[in-house]
């Protein structure tokens, strides 16, 4: 069974078609990168898939069960964790306290258990915070753990934004641009460094992303939209060699 | 000492009542959530109070006794907590500026139920509202250690995870959702308790004032304690217990102020009576200059840094 099944999902926003009737499988363990144009329906995708919006039409099917009309909490504690395009950390609050928040799910001691400081809430509220230092770790954010998110360089956010998501302990990762405003070399690092937590963390990992030789590079297979419709899907030589990609998303060049 | 604690003593009381409205207020506010029902809630804990006091516990006895004030808070904080569950997950679906309209009408539909029900007196309102203590500077015994109670429950709030769902709902709800938070449940809690807090300070406050009619919980109300907590700070919950004891303060200094002699008349007129519209003006400056409020979390941090 795949991880992740997308079923002839459409999402139409008035008279616009954003996803137009979508299916593809995501398997265990898989790096896959969706591609297209701006405007081509990834992050509706993404959104249908986190709970943000609701599909017009279509199954998402995760581990089997359709999650596609739970709402968004409810798919984050069944294990899908994902990041945003436009950055949406807490800003105001400190970069450690974003991803103690992350840890919500994680705790089960209830306000009262925390509130007078018993044993188990202490024992859960020192175990989060290790769990969050360890993440920053992971990022290479330690240094800045007291420092407001919002006033971190946008790199810096953007894996704050990784180690926030990776916070939920998921089974799967989305990716919404993660190498978006990055320089060539850091686009090289968050490569490895996706490949590196896939690994480690028995991760599943979607990503969007505009940057072709990176997706090239670091995907075990990929999704191509354009107008909201799938025109390619297989391995990176396979999309990189289809005409209809060629004509609508790499341009004439290849 | 004792003459100004005894000039006083109804004045400071005032202050630690203001101190915990401000807080009731300031619970919802934590994830966001402008709500103005507090004065609703506190009126309905006066009318628990009020009923309770004068009918079903009206034994004569005097002072009154604590054991029934403690039974009336219970009722109250059930009542108060019910109806909040009820009105919140009604009203929550609103976000912003149409929530806060909905909980003023909230208010305004409980104000006009006790101006025309029977059991709560109509216009006139109960009166002679046993008292269980003999002076005002009394109820400190039952507010004073309210107050510390309330205050530590929201300072233990802010630094564990309910409370920090609660801020990450006020920062981005949209992001908190995806991060495994219920928004709702966490909306509905901090409203929740809010309504129970006011509703507690609500059966003290009938006791205390003697009497209780519409007038307790009007709109005038829900400004006063927005007022409380936009100065005196809303990110730390030392903002409202500053603010709504600086700004129930406040009138009385203008009022020692309006007294010295050789002011012009209408200064001296505006000094005493002009209440509200300072809070307006105190609300719109604060607002524009402090938006977070007087006292802010980096303030108390560059406090404690400075101490060696």
């Amino acid at each position: 069974m795949s991880l992740l099944e997308v079923h002839d999902v459409s999402r139409n926003f008035g008279g616009l078609v954003a996803v137009d009737h979508v299916s593809f499988q995501v398997e265990q363990g898989e790096i896959f990168g969706l591609i297209g144009p701006n405007g081509a329906g990834k992050t509706t995708l993404f959104n249908i898939m986190t709970g943000l919006t609701a599909p017009s039409r279509g199954q998402v099917l995760y581990a089997g069960v359709d999650i596609a009309r739970l709402s968004p909490h409810r798919i984050a504690q069944r294990g899908i964790a994902r990041t945003f395009q436009n950055i949406r950390l807490f800003g105001d609050l400190d970069v450690l306290t974003n991803v103690l928040i992350a840890r919500h799910i994680h705790a089960q001691s209830g306000v009262f258990a925390g509130l007078l400081g018993l044993p188990r809430a202490r024992h859960e509220e020192r175990r989060a915070r290790d769990k969050a230092m360890e993440l920053l770790g992971l990022v290479g954010l330690t240094g800045q753990a007291e420092a407001r998110a919002g006033s971190l360089p946008y790199g810096d956010q953007r894996r704050l934004e990784i180690a926030r998501a990776l916070a939920l302990e998921p089974r799967l990762l989305l990716l919404d641009e993660p190498a978006a405003g990055m320089n060539p070399n850091e686009k090289q690092v968050l490569s490895d460094f996706v490949r590196q937590i896939c690994a480690q963390l028995a991760l599943t990992v979607i990503l969007i992303e505009h940057h072709v030789p990176l997706v090239m590079g670091l995907c075990d297979r990929i999704a191509v939209l354009n107008f909201g419709e799938l025109i390619a899907l297989g391995d990176p030589a396979h999309v990189q060699n289809d005409a209809q990609v060629i004509e609508a998303y790499l341009g004439e060049e290849g | 000492m004792s003459n100004f604690l005894t000039t006083y003593g109804a004045l400071i009381v005032s202050m630690v009542f203001a101190a915990m409205l401000a807080l009731s207020l300031y619970l919802p506010l934590m994830a966001g959530q402008l709500s103005l029902a507090s004065p609703g809630f506190y009126a309905i804990g006066g009318y628990v109070a009020a009923i309770l006091s004068t009918t079903v516990f009206n034994t004569g006895e005097s002072p009154y006794p604590l054991t029934f004030v403690v039974v009336e808070m219970l009722v109250a904080a059930l009542a108060s907590g019910v109806l909040a569950m009820v009105i919140g997950t009604l009203a929550l679906r609103l976000r912003g500026i149409y929530l806060a309209l909905a909980t003023i009408a909230f208010v305004e539909i409980l104000r006009v139920l006790a101006l025309n029900l029977p059991i709560t007196g109509g216009a006139i309102g109960i009166f002679g509202i046993p008292q269980p203590f003999e002076t005002s500077l009394g109820y400190l015994w039952i507010a004073g250690p309210m107050l510390l109670a309330s205050a530590w429950f929201v300072y233990r709030l802010e630094r564990i995870r309910a409370g920090r769902a609660l801020v990450a709902i006020r920062e981005d709800e949209l992001a908190a959702d995806a991060m495994g938070i219920n928004p709702t449940f966490h909306k509905v809690m901090a409203f929740t308790l809010g309504a129970i807090l006011a509703g507690l300070v609500g059966v003290i406050s009938a006791h205390f004032l003697n009497t209780w009619n519409a007038r307790q919980g009007t709109f005038d109300a829900s400004i006063a304690y927005l007022a409380f907590v936009l100065v005196g700070g809303s990110r730390t919950f030392l903002g409202p217990i500053v603010g709504g004891m600086a700004l129930t303060a406040l009138p009385e200094v203008l009022r020692a102020v309006a007294g010295t002699p050789g002011l012009p008349i209408e200064l001296a007129q505006f000094l005493r009576e002009g209440r509200m519209i300072l809070y307006g003006i105190l609300i719109v400056a604060v607002a524009v200059s402090f938006p977070q409020g007087l006292i802010t979390p980096a303030l108390l941090r560059r406090k404690r840094a400075v101490k060696p």
